[in-house]
């Protein structure tokens, strides 16, 4: 350890902790006796409930007592419950204003500093992530007298709790120090990477990426990728695959013919790392290790590692490689691209991980604009197809949630024979949930296959959706025909839907009934008033003198957003007097308590000025 | 209670985050009021779904909402057993109880054998308002509504729908009536059997292994039915893998609407729709998917209040 181990920091300018509050709530401060009480209270949601009111009682001490009294006192008296120590560790961080500003912050370090070492992982993480925070108003003076000194402390800490939590603390100190301390501090973190235990050697490689972006590039060099290289070397594979992170972090500060320097023996070994763990974080962070060698042998060889992850043991590397695909497109030129990854795609759509070909599926879109048109026809679009008939409703959904990608590169058309009979599919799966997902891509579906297509094949599979049995089903139909009215005009909704919506308001069943309001209450912003005049109004009618209340009061709750659409034009506003107050008038004598409710909430809405 | 208050805390229920003690007091008392109007035989129109039991889902009883629909749009008759096991009893009742008091004439509530104060305390409902609320006004509060809570429910006089099932002392509707319900479950007798007995494959009566309550035949059934001009029994108090389970000629079944009961036994739940012509339709739901609950609890229940 080479950093100056100082003895603990004294606790600010008091003379001495001397713990008495009650005095502070002399005068009319009585409820402070209360938060003091609490805090010694036997029961742990007082004593939670008391810390949230510390503030008020910072605040009525004052800057200087609460500096002298209270931080000496929570330091002191510090809590074994760690749902406590957590909300304390918190609670510090944001202290700085009870204290007498910034230039006071450090004597909230000596508390922190001690919850940093505590046994229970969420409190560490927290007491550092306020360390910190207060690390960014703290002046270089203070930080060199106190902070370096705390951290010190912590990286030569016996049990492994203080290092690893000094760990997180070099990265924000380091910009706010001179050279030589800074030097001290690049020697103390290089302990910490070589340290014994594994806990400490994963703290210190999961911080080293924002230590790396704070240090000199001649450190990156000399100090960074040697540490790293020790890391990504390390045997145990829970400290290799950490090592990932900082390895982007370093690749951005250097130069191509760096990376290849320093760097390229380190990718090349946790791309075929043993450990699936460590393939894995390599290729989901592909794109990010590619992007900043531009050098054309590595990244010939990148492509090289991406396809063999395509080929992984492991599906979840295989997965997260094909989260990466549209970003191999930089790696070579579009024809060796094409020629390369042809093989290995055609593996995956067969990979026998449905989870494999799901991802697959979101991703393989953004490779059309790489293939070309005719690449894409030739290439890709049999692999599309084949995943369009794919067993898993996942992979087939991830197609179609995707498919304007496609339609930009090659035309919807190509697909469209397809593309039916997946739809059809996945409207009538037994899943609900997969139902409720292609019903939420009908209307991108619509605009890319256009009116006529619409009308002869997928209008009835849209109209039978309000009557399926499962009621978010029925709800979703209804947000999708008001889609799908934006998307194809008012007259068509006029001549298509509006009819067929209103036929079901005479189904046997009252549940059914009630989708036939619903469906006209969620299209009504969208039609136009004499829609609601001729052919809406006309149907409610019966539904008025209903024999279920249910019905009834939703046609009452209906009538409110139908007498904004009619008070659009002048020729239908009578109408409110004529046909919607009436009959709100006698929905409110009805007999059935919810209807009468309802109906008057709406006669209150249309009343009132905001309507 | 001003509606809105009501509307806001149905609100906040439906989020799946408690209301205060003190809003907990205030809907107690306006639920008691409720039940106390009802008869233990409870009478429901046509259409309604019944459901079976839930014990505090939460997530799973969104689940059934989502596939139901929502109180009130639709009716609803919720057969007991709303506490207990899952993680969520507190607001599951507390739901269900203030959907009550908004909606009296859209849903009914029936008392299970779990709505009980001895059965709370053993079996997680007791420890949750402890951890919840730091006190047990919560769950003392909702062990009184219990007491006032319907033991029978009848649908247009046609389908008489209860927790457990029939008593060997109990021969008619009207010998229900004349039950004294305003009292904890007690260990024997025609209230005990109500929320306690399960149907099975014998002849006439035999004895219950749950130590409560009895097992009865189809012969039993036929004649409870018979006497009392009903067609089907329909109750809930078993764990059934696929949702629902028709017995004895379709005179009895069973409804179960806990999917993945206690978060590990794999079954589907089921809800069963009767309309207004008592066309009856089963719709099955699965557990709720992970992405729709909240974050599970960090720690399991702590066991220093005990």
């Amino acid at each position: 350890m080479s950093i100056d181990s100082a003895p603990p920091a004294a606790p600010g300018p008091s003379p001495g902790p001397h713990y008495d509050f009650q005095d502070a709530q002399s005068g009319d401060l009585g409820a402070l006796a209360a938060i003091a009480d609490a805090m010694k209270s036997d029961n742990l949601t007082d004593r939670l409930e008391s810390l949230k009111r510390l503030g008020i009682l910072a605040l009525a001490m004052g800057e200087e007592r609460t500096r002298d009294e209270l931080i000496p006192f929570l330091d002191e008296s510090i809590d074994d419950e760690d749902e406590l120590l957590l909300a304390l560790a918190e609670l510090l961080g944001d202290f700085v204003q009870y204290v007498g500003g910034p230039k006071y912050a450090y004597v909230l370090l000596r508390p922190l500093e001690n919850l940093a070492a505590a046994e229970e992982t969420v409190v560490r993480e927290k007491a550092t992530e306020s360390i910190n925070k207060l690390v960014e108003v703290m002046d270089q003076l203070h930080v060199e007298e106190y902070l370096i000194p705390c951290i010190a402390r912590l990286s030569s800490g016996e049990w492994f709790t203080s290092r690893s939590s000094a760990a997180g603390l070099y990265a924000s100190a380091y910009g706010k120090v001179t050279d030589a301390i800074q030097s001290k501090l690049r020697a103390g973190y290089e302990a910490l990477c070589k340290d014994d235990m594994p806990m400490i050697r994963r703290a210190a490689a999961s911080n080293l990426e924002s230590l790396v972006k704070k240090i000199e590039k001649d450190h990156v060099i000399s100090f960074a990728i040697p540490n790293f290289r020790l890391l990504a070397d390390d045997d145990q594979d829970s400290v290799r695959l950490l090592t990932v992170e900082p390895l982007v972090a370093i690749t951005k500060r250097l130069t191509t013919d760096e990376c290849k320097q320093y760097l390229g023996e380190s990718v090349q070994k946790l791309c075929v790392d043993k450990s699936w763990r460590v393939r894995y974080m390599v290729a989901d962070h592909f794109i990010a290790i590619a992007t900043n060698i531009k050098d054309q042998e590595l990244q010939e060889e990148l492509l090289s590692v991406a396809i063999s992850l395509m080929h992984d043991s492991e599906a979840e590397v295989r997965g997260a490689i094909c989260t990466q695909l549209d970003g191999l497109a930089d790696l070579a030129t579009p024809e060796a691209i094409v020629a390369r990854l042809q093989a290995p795609l055609q593996e995956l759509v067969d990979d026998p991980s449905q989870h494999v070909r799901a991802t697959l599926a979101k991703h393989i879109g953004s490779l059309c604009s790489v293939f070309g048109k005719e690449g894409t026809l030739e290439h890709l679009l049999p692999l599309l197809l084949r995943l369009l008939k794919d067993s898993f409703p996942d992979v087939r959904l991830n197609i179609i949630s995707k498919l304007d990608v496609v339609d930009s590169v090659v035309g919807i058309d190509s697909l469209s024979q397809s593309l039916l009979p997946a739809i059809v599919e996945l409207a009538e799966d037994k899943q609900w949930r997969v139902r409720l997902a292609i019903i939420e891509y009908v209307p991108l579906i619509a605009s890319q296959l256009g009116v006529q297509f619409f009308d002869e094949q997928l209008s009835n599979l849209c109209m039978s959706w309000l009557g399926d049995p499962v009621y978010s089903i029925r709800e979703a139909a209804t947000a999708n025909l008001k889609k799908l009215t934006e998307v194809f005009g008012v007259d068509w909704a006029r001549a298509t839907i509006i009819p067929k919506i209103l036929a079901m308001a005479t189904h046997p069943n009252y549940l059914y009934r009630m989708t036939t309001i619903f469906a006209i209450t969620t299209i009504a912003p969208s039609v136009t008033p004499d829609i609601v005049r001729d052919l809406i109004l006309p149907s409610l009618e019966g539904l008025v003198n209903d024999q279920i209340p249910n019905i009834r009061f939703n046609v009452a709750k209906s009538l409110e957003p139908l007498t904004a659409v009619l008070r659009k034009s002048p020729e239908t506003t009578s109408l409110e007097s004529s046909i919607i107050r009436p009959t709100l008038a006698r929905l409110e004598e009805d007999p059935d308590p919810d209807v009468r409710y309802f109906a008057h909430r709406s006669l209150m809405a249309i009343d009132s000025p905001a309507a | 209670m001003v509606q809105s208050d009501l509307d806001r805390q149905i609100e906040q229920l439906r989020r799946c985050e408690i209301i205060t003690e003190n809003e907990v007091k205030d809907l107690c008392n306006k639920a008691r009021e409720i039940f106390i109007e009802e008869s233990n035989v409870q009478r429901v129109d046509a259409p309604v779904t019944i459901c079976g039991d839930i014990h505090g889902q939460f997530y799973d009883l969104q689940e059934l909402f989502t596939v139901g629909g929502e109180c009130p749009d639709t009716n609803y008759l919720f057969m007991g057993d709303f506490v207990d096991r899952g993680f969520y009893s507190v607001e599951t009742f507390l739901l269900l109880l203030a959907l009550k008091v908004r909606y009296p004439d859209r849903i009914s509530l029936l008392r299970g054998n779990h709505e009980s104060r001895q059965i709370t305390q053993v079996y997680g409902f007791y420890d949750e308002c402890m951890r919840k609320y730091g006190s047990a006004n919560v769950w003392r509060n909702c062990c009184e509504v219990f007491d006032y809570m319907s033991l029978v429910a009848i649908i247009d006089d046609r389908i008489i729908c209860v927790h457990g099932g029939l008593s060997p002392v109990i021969n008619t509707v009207d010998q229900i009536r004349t039950i004294d319900r305003k009292q904890e479950v007690p260990h024997e007798g025609a209230m005990c059997d109500l929320l306690w007995s399960d149907p099975e494959d014998i002849a006439g009566w035999g004895l219950s292994p749950r130590g409560a309550g009895y097992l009865f035949g189809g012969d039993v059934v036929r004649a409870f039915l018979h006497a009392n001009r009903l067609d089907l029994i329909a109750r809930a108090h078993q764990l059934v893998m696929e949702g629902y389970k028709h017995m004895f000629d379709k005179t009895c079944v069973t409804v179960w609407s806990a999917p993945n009961y206690c978060y590990r036994c794999g079954n589907v739940a089921a809800i069963l729709e009767f309309d207004e012509n008592l066309a009856s339709s089963f719709k099955i739901f699965e557990a709720a998917p992970q992405e729709a609950r909240g974050t599970p609890a960090k720690k399991p229940a702590p066991d220093y209040f005990l």
